[in-house]
């Protein structure tokens, strides 16, 4: 088992390196960061000033080493377009982006579990029905336009809660509460819609099987075979759609921090790409594909744990 | 964003609306196909004919409701007739979803048959590679071709495939290697034939059902991405009939003319919910054992 | 995001933008100036500056504002950075110049107490305020002046700084008096004083004008988070009338839609630039809200590239102008909030000469034209720069000219394409929309040589803005209005409203600037009840 814990790990580490290669030759290698970052003031001397200021003279494995050895470090580089550190930007704005994630996360399990459960177990009839084609529905309503519709009824139109902004939760809960309820929900039920359809179909194979018949001989009702039994089983499949899900709801992030403006990694990137900031671009995009492998990793070592039949490999 | 995310093992079975029944027309089918087939109409006929022109900003009548000045469903901001851009915007949605779509799946396909057939060391490794490339989502890739090569439709839908491609890597391999086990492919082998010919002759035929499937999926994941890309002012540009872009410039005013982000939401929603549909449906009908969940 | 050409000429000619009154806290300073047309710089005349007195309205206080931006500061310094975010929240508030310019247009004293000009109009005497000092706790003297001035002429890389060519030397004669001597006479030379380049600044300090902003100015910048905010507070040692609010926030919203919610809901109490006229109906009901509807300096037009066929031929510009409704325009893109013009001026402008009737909306005239220069089928390409008014007016004019049988076809470009390829060599474009903000720049934009990104080449129009810059008023103020003529005759572009200044506040609100000058956004007279 530790050979595949190891394994594992090395997979992610090795799944990063490549990642930002591919980032780095996207956006150090196409076109000319020199130009980008000058702008109006491109005359051929200030050209190759700036390139030489930027290390694009140098040999490009020589560039690339000097980026991932400082953003190993912590030192993701100085924007030239904004004259700032990039690292310190990433730092803050990703705390504010992990509250809207974990958010997000807890509204799509509680709406994803029960729904899902209930679904499966009564997918002959038509509550389970319809239940099923809300979660259609809800998948094909996209994040930021439940957001938009949101704030337009429940800020605007009701004025119930505040339309946007993000105050840090220790100095205002009740503030930090009331401006996360929204972007939570737009985050959060469009990814329970999707999420319970997984929760579904995984208690549906569950219920049918063998091991649940023998527990209801035994004499459990039909709740709580599914509950001590099935779930957990159903737990597996679902563990490893949660992951994949953590990564949707990080991208969908970025759009609903736009409408609901929010200070997080998301909006940061946005930002960076309309001013062409490709440094910043580039550590940014580095960061969020290294959660997302990251988190891949975790899922898939939870997975291992869970289910003993996957630890031999 | 639907079922065939290619992260699942593969093994998890569709969970479609309860259909009670099998048969080649199941409602999901059938539900998702007309709504599709009613956005390819729409797009067909406005090569030849919109109410108005999509270009004609009729200035007196500016963003009025329903049946004013011969306006079926009104007109927007600048005047433009609702209903004309609604039928055009569906020629931008569809376009979108061939285009990217059309690159997921020539490179997908491919790439899934050659990880299905080679040595299992092989096929690990495209898969590793795979895995890293399901790290990119679409809308990231579409930020940073944006960066690169600036905002347009083009770098969107190219980048929109791109990313698109592992979920047909992993869901062609999947079926390859089912198909590479049948005792046809054993026949085929003992009676020497190759590769490429067991691929053509064999593979491709028994997987054909699984790429429709994962190209429905992808479309539904596809529009998505353009809308999102549009409401950040990344997409379409503004004398492009396209439904984000009808939404970008909706949503400003939203709480004076709710409309004119209600139609294209709508739109949006159901050509999603089509693809979604259509696809769990083609997946239920390709593949029976599955029908009646 | 909004696009200011501010500063963003490449070519050679004055440019530059101006600041609006250092605050409404100096309401009660009385200003003699020997002429009554706006902004002359004339020979002889002479100013009187009365000191800035304590306004007998209301009390300073030591509450907060928070305001809605659109586009935020990349860093701190305006020296090298072009476009309008860094000096609307720094000029003005933390940054001072020697002169400034009143709501009316007229030239007040800033860190100059007054100032005389020699007869022969070359050489500026400033008697410089004592007893102000930058918010480091250092005095401010005419030697930091020079030194602000000799560093623009030096060091400053963005366009606008080419109008302090004009200047031959500036020296501190003494703690409070700089002499400044100009090449030639020029009319305009004062008013670009009252813009960023007039900026006095620390010469201690400029190798940090990114990251700090140490001024003599009102307020001192307390918080700066990249892309969100600039927190500006009260600077207790400040010389003048304090401010009257102890902290103004300047918050940026990418999403306007977002800026009018924080507004609905009260997070913010002032949209400082309405980005969607067509939004301010929800701020309609006066017991809560005030819209203002001021005048900037905008030219808000289409850019035709005058020296490309067949934009060269003046009978087809005149076709375009024909075809299109410039009332229609402004109407469906901008909610009818905006005068339409007929040429490079704005009704503020002193040498104003009223062309938006020029060429009426005349589709069959504009056929006729079309058919004369043998140009029936024309097809012509549009680049839109990420601005919202040039989103708006694009699909509008796309239709107009539908209808005079001229294809358009329309392109987004960014901001940095734009400048690099359309605004700079090789002027690659037919046709473009934008916003020249800047004050007095018909003598950039329209040079009369092929300088500049309009490539329009009219040597008789060279001639009369060189002769009016440097004779006397009135010669001056013809000599303009000639060439804002020559320039509609010539259709040299089709221009098409005057960019208003659109703010809507909190109805508890006091003290904002009707009228947009210049880049600044002076907060420092804005109050609450």
């Amino acid at each position: 088992m530790w050979w595949g814990l190891v394994r594992r790990l090395l997979i992610f580490l090795v799944s990063t390196a490549v990642a930002s290669v591919v980032v780095f030759v996207l956006l150090t290698l196409v076109g000319d960061p020199a130009r980008t970052a000058l702008g109006t003031n491109a005359t051929p001397e200030a050209l190759a000033e700036m390139r030489h200021r930027m290390g694009l003279d140098r040999p490009v494995t020589t560039q690339f080493a000097s980026w991932i050895g400082g953003m190993v470090h912590g030192d993701f580089g100085t924007s030239y377009v904004t004259h700032l550190p990039i690292g310190p930007q990433i730092g803050a704005r990703l705390a504010v982006t992990m509250w809207l994630v974990a958010g997000g996360m807890a509204v799509a399990l509680v709406v994803a579990i029960p729904m899902g459960t209930i679904a499966a177990l009564k997918h002959r009839t038509w509550a389970g029905w319809l239940l099923s084609s809300l979660s259609q529905v809800g998948i094909a309503v996209p994040a930021f336009l439940a957001g938009i519709l949101m704030v337009a009824l429940v800020s605007v139109e009701l004025g119930w809660l505040p339309s946007g902004g993000f105050v840090v939760p220790a100095e205002d809960p009740g503030g930090f509460l009331a401006r996360m309820i929204l972007p939570w929900l737009s985050l959060g039920l469009v990814q329970g819609a999707v999420l319970a359809r997984y929760v579904r179909s995984a208690v549906l194979d569950e219920v049918g099987q063998d091991y649940l018949r023998t527990a209801r001989a035994k004499g459990l009702t039909r709740w709580r075979a599914t509950w001590r039994h099935g779930l957990r089983n159903a737990a597996i499949p679902v563990l490893t759609v949660i992951g994949v899900q953590l990564v949707t709801i990080l991208i969908g992030a970025v759009v609903v921090e736009r409408v609901f403006v929010i200070p997080g990694i998301g909006s940061y990137l946005v930002d960076s790409v309309a001013r062409q900031d490709r440094l910043a671009v580039q550590g940014i995009v580095v960061t969020i594909v290294a959660i997302s492998l990251a988190v891949s990793f975790v899922v898939d070592v939870a997975y291992t744990v869970i289910d003993p039949r996957l630890r031999r490999r | 964003m639907s079922l065939s995310d290619p992260a699942l093992p593969p093994a998890l079975p569709s969970a479609g609306v309860a259909t009670g029944g099998r048969g080649r027309w199941n409602p999901l089918l059938l539900t998702g196909g007309v709504i599709v087939a009613v956005i390819a109409l729409a797009a067909m006929v406005s090569f030849v004919w919109t109410p108005f022109s999509t270009l004609y900003t009729d200035t007196d009548n500016l963003a009025v409701g329903p049946g004013v000045g011969g306006h079926l469903l009104g007109t927007d901001l600048r005047g433009r007739d609702i209903a004309s851009w609604l039928m055009a915007g569906s020629r931008t949605t569809l376009y979108v979803g061939i285009v990217a779509v059309g690159i997921a799946a020539m490179v997908g396909t491919p790439l899934g048959i050659v990880a299905g057939m080679v040595r299992p060391a092989a096929s690990e490794f495209i898969m590793r590679v795979t895995d890293i490339w399901l790290a990119f989502p679409a809308l990231l890739m579409a930020l940073i071709f944006a960066t690169v090569f600036g905002a347009s439709i083009t770098s969107a839908m190219v980048a929109i495939g791109i990313a698109s491609v592992p979920a047909f890597v992993r869901v062609v391999r999947a079926g390859t290697i089912g198909v590479m086990k049948t005792d046809f492919v054993l026949a085929a082998r003992v009676a020497g034939r190759r590769g490429p010919g067991i691929a053509v002759k064999h593979v491709l035929p028994n997987i054909a059902g699984l790429v429709i499937v994962q190209c429905s999926v992808s479309y539904a994941i596809a529009i998505l991405a353009e809308a999102a890309l549009s409401y950040l002012g990344l997409g379409a540009g503004p004398t492009t009939a396209s439904w984000g872009r009808m939404l970008y410039e909706g949503q400003s005013v939203i709480t004076i003319h709710p409309l004119l982000v209600v139609w294209p939401g709508v739109a949006i929603g159901l050509a999603v919910l089509g693809f979604n549909l259509l696809g769990d449906g083609l997946r239920d009908r390709f593949d029976p054992r599955l029908a009646g969940r | 995001m909004t696009l200011l050409v501010a500063g963003c000429s490449a070519g050679s000619g004055l440019t530059g933008s101006s600041s609006a009154t250092s605050g409404a806290a100096q309401t009660g300073t009385e200003i003699a100036q020997s002429s009554t047309d706006a902004g002359t710089g004339g020979a002889a005349s002479s100013t009187v500056g009365a000191s800035s007195t304590q306004p007998s309205g209301p009390m300073p206080s030591d509450g907060t504002l928070k305001l809605g931006l659109v586009l935020a500061p990349a860093s701190m310094d305006f020296t090298t950075t072009d476009g309008a975010a860094i000096p609307q929240v720094l000029l003005g508030n933390v940054y001072e110049t020697l002169v400034t310019q009143a709501q009316d247009g007229t030239i007040q004293p800033g860190l100059a107490e007054k100032w005389t000009v020699s007869d022969d109009g070359r050489t500026y005497d400033f008697t410089i305020r004592s007893g102000v000092t930058f918010s480091d706790g250092t005095p401010f003297s005419a030697a930091d002046a020079a030194f602000s001035i000799d560093y623009v002429k030096t060091k400053w890389t963005v366009g606008v700084a080419k109008a302090m060519d004009a200047v031959v030397s500036a020296t501190a004669v003494s703690p409070t008096e700089l002499k400044v001597v100009l090449g030639e006479p020029n009319n305009l030379w004062l008013f670009k004083m009252t813009t960023r380049i007039g900026a006095m600044m620390s010469a201690q300090h400029v190798d940090s004008l990114a990251t700090e902003a140490i001024g003599t100015g009102p307020f001192v910048v307390s918080d700066w988070q990249q892309d969100q905010s600039v927190t500006l507070t009260r600077n207790d040692s400040y010389w003048g009338a304090p401010a009257l609010e102890k902290t103004i926030v300047f918050t940026y919203f990418s999403d306007p839609t977002a800026m009018n919610n924080a507004l609905l809901t009260g997070d913010i109490q002032v949209i400082t630039t309405v980005q969607t006229p067509q939004a301010l109906s929800q701020f309609e009901d006066t017991s809560k809200y005030t819209i203002i509807d001021g005048t900037t300096n905008g030219k808000v037009m289409m850019t035709m590239n005058d020296a490309r066929p067949p934009l060269n031929d003046v009978r087809v510009r005149q076709a375009i102008n024909y075809a299109l409704d410039k009332d229609a325009i402004v109407k469906a893109a901008w909610a009818g909030y905006g005068t339409p013009i007929g040429s490079h001026e704005v009704p503020t402008d002193p040498w104003y000469v009223d062309l938006a009737d020029r060429y009426p909306h005349d589709v069959a005239k504009a056929k006729q034209l079309l058919a004369d220069a043998g140009q029936t089928n024309l097809t012509l390409r549009l680049a839109l720069p990420p601005v919202p008014y040039a989103a708006a007016a694009a699909p509008v004019i796309v239709s107009q000219l539908a209808q005079a049988g001229i294809t358009v076809q329309t392109s987004d470009v960014t901001f940095d394409n734009w400048l690099g390829k359309i605004f700079a060599p090789p002027y690659d474009f037919d046709l473009t929309i934008i916003n020249h903000v800047e004050q007095y720049d018909v003598t950039t934009v329209f040079s009369g040589k092929p300088d500049y990104y309009t490539q329009y080449t009219n040597p008789e129009v060279t001639k009369l803005e060189t002769e009016g810059l440097a004779a006397d008023h009135d010669t001056f103020i013809a000599d303009f209005r000639k060439v804002v003529t020559i320039l509609a005759d010539d259709a040299a572009a089709a221009w098409l409203w005057a960019f208003p200044n659109l703010m809507v506040a909190d109805a508890t609100v006091h003290g904002l600037p009707e009228n947009a000058i210049g880049e600044s956004l002076n907060v420092a007279g804005l109050y609450t009840d």
